[in-house]
């Protein structure tokens, strides 16, 4: 095999490339986020307003209109700082849940992107983690579009609050994993409604955004314990107003658990839809 | 000795109580086209995804699995950065133009930005898409889109080509284009897998034929051998059915051999002139009398009927 083959020095081969090596695990999880970022910013205009948009609708519709008749504080915050505090969460929330539900679920069975990802040397753990990876990535962005809307208007005061889109990171790669294990599940894209309504909605209410998880009903309240997003909003609220307690030792424990189990059976189900 | 880039013994996939690929063996040697031909549902896929990890085959001792030296079982990252996949949908990045497209597979391959680019304007000249480097997937042809998916596979310089049904829904003029391609880099020295439902392809383009039929093995051979060892040399067809009654007679089926489908009538002989003569006493009916092809040998291993999974 030489240069002077009979396909013409026009068509000789690139020998750059003469030995392909495996790429080492940081860099086949690099090309999967990669991969993701490069989509998610070909329609920059469309994909980075809205989050924007969204928490300024929000504070301008509570700001003019309910946060008049809420006077009470609420965990010692003004209702407007309350709900923006928990905003940050919410929003690293949907985000992560959207890209891992009907965004996991095109890819995977519409657009066949995966199929075509898996012929690279990367494997499907490489290749779901990415994934989690990519989600958490969008919850720090979309919290930081938040933090950003909240500074302008003076809800939430600087610096430390340039802390949160880390915990903004955490609570997208903690919704991924459920998300992932929800679409491991799902045979038709429209079963994802149910989560939505059935899971996500609740939470927005229940999990200490709107109002303090200590004004439920004594025997509702264990149940707000246990869901993921309250663990979240406390984290957040604790790094905007620097004012930390032990007690957020256990809320973190929380999350790192949840990601490690139920990641765990989110990866082991959805590679079985990948490599059967 | 020949090296094999691909040995396979024993080979079998089943999905619930369905037998996928039964018992299926084959080698292939290294810088050889190798084909698998077959109606569809018949495995030849999955035979391919089990090459590259894509599928799991059914854990039975005795069987062997090796490509380029790696079983896909225990190191498919190792056979993975030294094959190139072109599997059966366009599965490309709507939204992105070609360059990015390949670009996102170059950071799968670890390129660093230099190589990758220089590599990517290679490919593109080399699958005649140069020109289209900065249009988006929407706006490229259904030929142009399969080159680019072709293009993305090469893109590690491949020791092995995995083609599944590369040309199926092209116009001639993309077909020959992509033989004509898959000819320059099989002299380069890449072994090439291909999957293909048109026998004129694997005639073509096929050092070696695998015919497949539900799972199994049926025939495995050069090309020119199969046509030589399992059909009869010439065909008489005659395309309604009526006038066949002419030729019946009792000593015909000892000369030639008869298929009966739908509305034709297929005579196969190794003797032309007795066709000839045959032909010669149908007077009005329409008949056509040519050599016998690969699909003669396809549908005489496979059969005429459907079954439920085509």
């Amino acid at each position: 095999m030489t240069n002077s083959d009979t396909t013409g020095p026009h068509f000789a081969i690139n020998r750059e490339i003469a030995s392909p090596k495996i790429p080492p695990l940081w860099r086949r999880l690099y090309s999967v986020w990669f991969r993701h970022v490069r989509v998610y910013t070909q329609n920059i205009f469309s994909n980075a307003l809205p989050p924007f948009l969204e928490p300024l609708l929000f504070l301008v519709g509570i700001g003019l209109g309910l946060s008049r008749y809420v006077t009470r504080t609420m965990e010692g915050l003004s209702y407007i700082e309350f709900l923006g505090t928990g905003l940050l969460m919410t929003s690293a929330m949907f985000t992560a849940s959207f890209e891992c539900t009907f965004g996991t679920f095109i890819r995977l069975e519409f657009e066949k992107v995966y199929d075509g990802m898996l012929a690279a040397p990367i494997t499907v753990n490489n290749l779901i983690i990415g994934e989690i990876l990519w989600a958490g990535s969008k919850g720090l962005f979309f919290s930081f579009a938040v933090l950003c809307i909240l500074t302008v208007f003076g809800i939430i005061s600087l610096p430390y609050s340039l802390f949160v889109p880390l915990i903004g990171f955490i609570t997208g790669v903690m919704f991924a994993t459920l998300a992932l294990l929800v679409t491991s599940f799902v045979k038709t894209i429209n079963h994802f409604n149910f989560y939505f309504t059935g899971l996500l909605s609740p939470m927005f209410f229940f999990s200490g955004v709107v109002f303090p998880v200590a004004d439920l009903p004594g025997k509702i309240r264990p149940v707000a314990e246990l869901l993921p997003l309250t663990h979240s909003v406390r984290l957040a609220r604790a790094v905007c107003t620097n004012r930390y307690s032990v007690s957020l030792l256990a809320d973190l424990c929380y999350i790192i658990i949840f990601i490690i189990v139920v990641g765990f059976f989110a990866v082991r189900r959805l590679r079985r839809r990948l490599v059967n | 000795m020949p090296e094999n880039v691909i040995t396979v013994k024993k080979l079998n996939k089943s999905f619930g109580k369905l037998c996928a690929v039964c018992d299926l063996s084959f080698e292939v040697e290294a810088n050889t086209c190798f084909g698998f031909l077959g109606p569809n549902g018949a495995g030849k896929t999955t035979v391919m995804k089990v090459l590259y990890g894509k599928c799991l085959r059914d854990a039975n001792t005795g069987t062997v699995v090796d490509v380029l030296g790696y079983d896909p079982a225990k190191n498919e990252l190792a056979i993975k950065s030294l094959s190139g996949v072109v599997q059966q949908e366009d599965n490309l990045d709507d939204e992105l133009n070609v360059i990015q497209n390949l670009l996102i597979y170059a950071n799968f391959y670890g390129l660093g930005k230099a190589v990758a680019k220089r590599q990517i304007e290679y490919l593109l000249e080399f699958l005649e898409l140069s020109a289209k480097a900065h249009s988006r997937i929407k706006e490229l042809s259904g030929g142009m889109k399969r080159r680019l998916v072709i293009a993305r596979a090469l893109m590690n310089n491949p020791r092995l080509l995995i083609l599944d049904e590369p040309t199926t829904g092209l116009d001639p003029q993309v077909r020959h284009l992509i033989w004509g391609k898959l000819h320059q880099l099989k002299k380069r020295g890449t072994t090439i897998l291909i999957t293909t439902h048109y026998m004129e392809e694997a005639f073509q383009i096929c050092d070696e034929v695998l015919i497949m039929h539900k799972g199994k093995n049926i025939m495995c051979d050069e090309p020119k051998n199969l046509l030589k060892r399992h059909v009869e040399r010439f065909v008489l067809e005659v395309t309604d059915s009526d006038s066949m009654s002419v030729l019946d007679s009792p000593e015909l089926s000892q000369h030639v051999r008869i298929e009966r489908a739908e509305e034709t009538t297929r005579l196969y002989s190794n003797d032309t002139e007795k066709l000839r003569a045959l032909a010669n006493k149908l007077k009005g009916a329409q008949y056509y009398l040519r050599q016998a092809n690969l699909e003669d040998v396809f549908l005489k291993a496979t059969g005429r009927g459907l079954d439920d999974k085509q």
